[in-house]
């Protein structure tokens, strides 16, 4: 479903740049008839999460070569090729790495059978007090702030939007963010800076705790950095007649490079003139605005915002360049890695068609040579038996079941930790909830009113030592759990309150090695001889918004910390689990699993 | 502003404006384009390479149809170079592309001084008289030249450079040692205006780790005739000596000054490597030397006298001066 973007031009030499912003499916195969006609080429310009998508399309098929750039479709994929008998060629690159993988049912792993790590999320207090990374900045610039005043306004948001004590315990009290009637924008501005940059930060600072063992923050006042008002500039937002779709606060400020870091003054004029153009000249937008790292406005906005906080935290700052690939989850992506790993699927899938079992390999791109070898060939080991999803293991969820909603259990673990997209949920015979296209409306109103009650509430109550049956139809995947009841939770540790077992879970990134430029995903530079720690996660440059109904419960988003600026970073583990948004319009990411797990443990193919 | 790299943003985050920038110098000459060439100016030009020059004399067949997407059906007969040229330049039209029809070996023997003008030469299925032909004619020019033949699944590719300076060589791991095993005149000042033993418990443990270590480091020289610990016993002892300095169980920076004790038992003074480097003859540098040396003879300098044998400290790459 994507659509051809600019920045795909450096590799994706299907597409020219009159191409852009048409469905890459259909130019693709326009492409490819050019050099190869008289074959049979269907593009499909659709999500294949898509229902019609189903288990006898994929049987069609000799074999189904992967080039997503998500888990969740990963995944998805996975278990309709399990479902259908297909064999899988997965794959992936970010940067100079790259692999390509070899899935056939009953044969050798299938994609989940080793654990993938997840996208790095982090602690809400991390985010909302006590930042120490600059990947922590960006996530509160965009996710809260950029939230707060451009987004959904019924979204619940973790920044403080109250003035004043006295203020807080009105049942009336102003949210500060609210813009006047005739509020001058730039008045706005700098009222919205004094809040969130010195008020908000003076709040931080007053509880002494947090701060015993921390660096304290200083609070930033727009007065003291920009004390003048800044006047208009010739030619900007004043005429309307202009584009202004394309209105840049960059532009206007005369900051013409955007791998500059801009010192403390200019991020704050780049605050205020983005906010600015923002109300000027998309008025109509703000309320409805997702954060898109293609909105140079939203970027410079983010940028500026996170660059202040960064300041207030001592945290070093960042260019324009940097951030938007943070906030954008961008993955650095080449030719070359790409024409490597794409000759390689071809090798494979020759020798699926040929059904010559012996020789398929799971085979890993390096950057570095190790052992003298580039390309590293594996043999594919055989199914882990303890896989859930292609070894039906049953698995295990301690919860506290008088306070944990079946919402919780549907989104934190049915679609977050599990994958399943239409999820049907069972206790013995009892339906407490699934999603589908032909419910009645009582049927419906009957499940939202399930999602609403604690587990040993519900019609069929599920307590301690009972067990829970999911199942995604369209993937063909039932999964059963075991339910243990426990009263409490560390909420750093086990925020989400609930802790599933049974399955090898995620191991944690290892970032042990600093790269030095650009956004890349986490990697880990030094290779193993013996099996190490080779970690790949591009996975964990995705990014999830919190896009749940109005109304409901607030998520912050999980956030990737893909730059190599932040390689110092301690492994994160715990989790605001939410759910995944795919940008599909992401390059492929690579999903190198770990080189080490088990693999003395486990059997290879004879 | 951001706009004209686009294109190049994902690519600029490997390698950044500089290697970018260095692409976009290049000129490259390919000798044949059957597909190893093809491929390979292919993800050149992608990339946005300066210019490409593409020679070969042999004319499009029904053959090359089925591996080179850079010719199709309406090149059968015309110039190879030609065709595939003119793909080429459909992917990128930032980038100069010319050909020439002419049999690269023919090349080679006719007008070797025709090489000097590339920053690269790609010499694909050459014969190996011919390459090593070549290789002399590109080492005289001091034209950089990789050799590459593919032949079903195998292949090869060969470099042949006769140096290659690299300045900013971006290691995987970053050597953080603020050279504490000989500190700087004014570091050494700073930690002598502090005393370690200080009776109050708050300022005992905020002095600084870095301070810690170089005062005990100093002290262990004193009684050790000017020498720092170097065998596994005195790294050990060195240590207990760090935590002997404690004087309570919670003192965060004399626990940082022990796992960051190997900073001052590195030995001090430049590596082998770099005295190699800097005792090289192209160190003499002249009118017509390259950057790199020009550099390593400025580092030389430095050494000899303000560094007094050592290399100018790393330093940071971030901006602190927040407070504009």
């Amino acid at each position: 479903m994507d659509t051809i973007e600019v920045s795909n031009l450096n590799r994706q030499f299907l597409f020219r740049q009159s191409h852009v912003g048409q469905s890459k499916a259909k130019v693709a195969r326009d492409a490819v008839l050019r050099f190869r006609p008289h074959i049979s080429i269907t593009p499909y310009h659709a999500n294949v999460k898509d229902s019609n998508f189903n288990v006898d399309f994929f049987k069609q098929f000799n074999v189904i070569l992967n080039g997503l750039d998500n888990l969740d479709a990963r995944r998805h994929v996975n278990r309709l090729c399990l479902a259908a008998e297909v064999p899988l060629v997965e794959s992936g690159t970010t940067g100079f790495l790259g692999q390509v993988t070899v899935h056939v049912k009953g044969k050798t792993e299938c994609y989940e059978c080793q654990p993938k790590p997840a996208p790095k999320t982090y602690p809400v207090c991390t985010i909302t007090s006590t930042p120490s990374k600059f990947v922590h900045c960006v996530v509160w610039a965009k996710d809260l702030l950029f939230a707060k005043l451009f987004g959904d306004k019924n979204q619940d948001n973790d920044l403080n939007v109250r003035s004043n004590d006295a203020a807080r315990s009105s049942k009336n009290a102003d949210d500060v963010f609210e813009w006047g009637e005739n509020e001058d924008i730039e008045q706005y501005g700098r009222r919205i800076y004094d809040h969130v940059f010195g008020y908000n930060i003076e709040q931080a600072l007053s509880n002494e705790e947090t701060w015993k063992n921390r660096n304290k923050p200083r609070p930033i006042y727009c007065r003291d950095v920009l004390p003048d008002i800044m006047t208009q500039r010739n030619g900007n937002n004043v005429d309307k007649t202009d584009d202004l779709s394309s209105a840049s606060a960059m532009a206007s400020l005369g900051l013409k490079n955007p791998q500059d870091i801009w010192c403390l003054m200019e991020n704050t004029k780049v605050f205020i003139e983005a906010l600015k153009l923002f109300f000027t000249n998309r008025r109509k937008e703000i309320g409805n605005l997702s954060f898109d790292k293609d909105d140079l406005l939203a970027v410079e906005f983010v940028t500026a915002a996170a660059n202040i906080r960064a300041a207030s935290f001592n945290i070093p700052l960042q260019s324009l360049f940097e951030a938007k690939g943070i906030a954008g989850n961008i993955v650095h992506a080449v030719a070359t890695t790409n024409a490597i790993v794409a000759g390689l699927i071809v090798i494979e899938a020759i020798k699926v068609l040929k059904k010559d079992t012996e020789s398929y390999r799971m085979t890993y791109c390096l950057e570095h040579p190790s052992k003298k070898m580039l390309l590293m060939p594996v043999e594919p080991f055989e199914p882990n038996k303890s896989c859930c999803v292609c070894s039906e293991t049953p698995l295990s969820l301690e919860i506290n079941t008088h306070r944990s909603k079946l919402w919780d259990f549907v989104e934190k673990i049915v679609k977050a930790k599990l994958g399943m997209n239409s999820p049907l949920i069972m206790h013995a015979t009892a339906l407490l909830y699934e999603v589908g296209d032909d419910l009645e409306e009582d049927e419906i109103a009957n499940y939202n009113a399930n999602l609403e009650k604690v587990l040993s509430e519900l019609p069929s109550p599920v307590t301690g030592g009972t067990m829970l049956t999911v199942e995604d139809l369209q993937q063909e995947f039932t999964c059963n759990i075991h339910i243990k009841h426990r009263e409490e939770f560390d909420e750093e540790k086990e925020p989400d309150g609930m802790v599933l077992s049974g399955w090898t879970q995620a191991l944690p990134e290892k970032k042990d090695a600093k790269t030095s430029n650009g956004n890349g995903a986490s990697t880990s530079k030094s290779l193993p001889t013996k099996p190490g720690n080779t970690e790949i996660d591009t996975e964990v440059k995705e990014i999830s918004d919190g896009t749940v109904s109005p109304g409901t419960k607030r998520k912050l988003s999980e956030f990737s910390d893909g730059s190599p600026v932040d390689h110092s970073s301690d492994v994160d583990e715990t989790r605001n689990n939410k759910k995944i948004q795919k940008h599909d319009d992401e390059d492929e990411l690579v999903m190198l699993d770990h080189w080490d797990s088990d693999m003395s443990k486990k059997q290879r193919l004879p | 502003m951001a706009e004209p790299k686009t294109k190049y943003d994902r690519q600029l985050r490997i390698w950044g404006e500089q290697g970018q920038t260095a692409l976009e110098k290049a000129s490259i000459c390919l000798l044949n384009c059957g597909p190893t060439g093809s491929e390979t100016l292919k993800n050149l030009v992608l990339g946005g390479v300066g210019s490409i020059t593409v020679i070969d004399g042999s004319k499009v067949e029904l053959g090359d149809l089925g591996n080179n997407f850079m010719v199709d059906e309406s090149c059968v007969g015309q110039s190879k170079a030609k065709c595939v040229c003119t793909f080429l330049q459909e992917l990128n039209d930032a980038v100069k592309a010319k050909f020439i029809e002419e049999y690269p070996e023919a090349l080679v023997d006719s007008n070797p001084s025709f090489f000097s003008q590339f920053t690269l030469v790609v010499a694909t299925q050459l014969a190996e008289d011919s390459m090593m032909k070549l290789d002399k004619i590109c080492r005289e020019a001091n034209v950089l030249l990789i050799f590459a033949r593919s032949y079903g699944l195998t292949g090869f590719v060969r470099n042949s450079v006769k140096e290659h300076a690299v300045i900013e060589s971006k290691p995987d791991h970053f050597l953080d040692d603020l050279r504490l095993n000989n500190p700087w005149s004014e570091l050494k000042r700073f930690a002598e205006s502090i005393d370690l033993k200080v009776p109050d418990p708050v300022a005992h443990k905020h002095t600084p780790y870095v301070v810690i270590l170089v005062k005990m480091a100093e002290e262990w020289a004193k009684a050790h005739g000017g020498a720092l610990p170097s065998t596994r016993d005195e790294k050990k002892e060195f240590k207990e000596l760090l935590k002997a300095g404690m004087v309570a169980m919670d003192e965060d920076n004399y626990k940082e000054a022990i796992e960051a004790s190997f900073k001052v038992f590195a030995p001090r003074g430049i590596s082998s490597d770099l005295q190699q480097i800097i005792h090289d003859s192209c160190s003499e540098v002249d009118s017509n030397s390259s950057d790199f040396w020009v550099m390593v003879a400025a580092l030389k300098e430095f050494i000899v006298n303000e560094g007094g044998g050592e290399a100018p400290l790393e330093g940071f790459n971030t901006r602190y001066d927040i407070f504009n």
